[in-house]
């Protein structure tokens, strides 16, 4: 009679059939590390994704929906890749949830508190082409001199650097500045509707250091 | 072929071994062969051919992955997880439902499952198993699988949880509401009974 095979004998039987090999470590130590980085670049974007958001309600100064947005789908993200980690099974579901939100809001406020959120604000507005586009400032940020942001009409003007602005309250600036940049095609001539950036000297004088056309978000309704 | 004598060696030398010298794997899988089967069997009910085509390929996944084996566990927790996902992916793909085999269920199962519910006297008496048996088979998947670990399979909470992928806390939750469960299920059929 015919003794009948175990499966450990038909196991190994086809393991050298076929040629079988354990897969290298190597191989499991670039998939690990890619993971884990993968998750360390999410945990990144979602701390600038909260920090910039926070920027934008804080400060008042950008409209933060993309950037809110943007925290939104890197939080999953970084759930998702964290729950395929080994181990990640030993931890209930709101504790990972609790300590990716944590680990986003503490080290976002951070990076809002020390400026990099500004910072990297004005430099996505300068690096990237239809930025300011999709993340506007708000209106009420060009009629705040003391942050350094103003605009209104030109009523006045003795040179390129040196004219008179009516804001959109009816009171007058005097505007002065060197080498300042001007971002798009605008001429300096009364009547002309400009945003400007720099600083407040004093109750009625500012320095600029940009010039800017007075278009793009709800300049009807500020006027 | 020359098989390797491996009483002496633990789980985790023979994995080292294994790595290069699948003769080594055979005394693993000779070791637990018996123990995954039953295991299979207990909470699929399949056929022996098909327990079969699971644990070999089981065997198959894992003497692959035997560099990924995370020593942090026991082997048998690790070993217990790829069959158990092998057989639940079996399961899905043929569109069968998890049922208990409760053809070797012990006393102290019986004893915990039916505390704190009113099987009556005369139920505890001939077909007492089978009638256990149709009660389990309406429990949820989870439930299922999770009794046949900690009362079947022997496993304490920490083998559950490396082998189901689920905190510990969760297993104990698990527990606990199979059981609920159980006597809500017992309510239920007494009810339609009477």
């Amino acid at each position: 009679m015919k003794k009948k095979i175990s499966i450990s004998d038909k196991t190994l039987k086809t393991i050298n059939k076929k040629h079988l090999k354990p897969i290298p470590k190597w191989e499991f130590v670039i998939k690990n590390w890619g993971l884990w980085s993968t998750l360390i670049l999410c945990l990144l974007l979602l701390i600038v994704g909260l920090a910039l958001s926070l920027f934008g309600i804080i400060d008042n100064v950008i409209v933060p929906y993309l950037w809110l947005f943007i925290a939104v789908i890197f939080f999953i993200i970084s759930y998702f890749i964290f729950e395929k980690t080994k181990g990640a099974y030993h931890f209930p579901k709101w504790q990972v949830f609790t300590v990716i939100i944590f680990i986003g809001l503490t080290m976002g406020a951070a990076f809002f508190k020390v400026g990099l959120a500004n910072r990297l604000d004005q430099q996505l507005e300068k690096e990237l082409p239809y930025y300011r586009h999709m993340v506007p400032m708000k209106l009420e940020t060009w009629n705040n001199p003391s942050l350094g942001y103003l605009s209104g009409t030109i009523s006045k003007v003795t040179n390129d650097s040196n004219f008179e602005l009516k804001d959109f309250n009816g009171k007058v600036w005097n505007i002065t500045g060197q080498n300042i940049l001007i971002k798009g095609r605008i001429s300096i001539v009364p009547s002309v509707e400009i945003k400007l950036i720099g600083s407040q000297i004093d109750g009625s004088s500012f320095n600029a250091t940009e010039i800017r056309p007075w278009t793009g978000m709800g300049k009807n309704i500020t006027k | 072929m020359i098989k390797k004598n491996c009483q002496n060696f633990d789980d985790r030398e023979l994995v080292a071994l294994s790595i290069n010298d699948s003769q080594y794997f055979f005394c693993l899988m000779t070791r637990y062969e018996e123990k995954l089967s039953n295991y299979v069997r207990r909470f699929t009910y399949l056929p022996d051919d098909d327990i079969a085509d699971i644990i070999e390929d089981s065997f198959i996944n894992a003497y692959q992955h035997l560099n990924d084996c995370d020593c942090n566990l026991k082997f048998s927790s690790w070993l217990y997880r790829i069959v158990h996902n092998q057989a639940i992916n079996f399961i899905k793909k043929n569109k069968q439902s998890l049922k208990i085999d409760m053809t070797d269920s012990d006393d102290n199962f019986i004893d915990w499952l039916v505390a704190d519910t009113n099987i009556e006297k005369e139920t505890l008496t001939l077909h007492f198993s089978d009638y256990i048996k149709t009660l389990l088979e309406k429990l949820k998947p989870e439930y299922k699988e999770v009794l046949v670990l900690k009362f079947f399979e022997d496993k304490d909470y920490q083998e559950i949880s490396d082998i189901l992928q689920k905190p510990m806390g969760t297993v104990a939750t698990l527990i606990s509401r199979a059981k609920i469960q159980f006597k809500e299920v017992y309510e239920k059929e007494n009810q339609y009974q009477r």
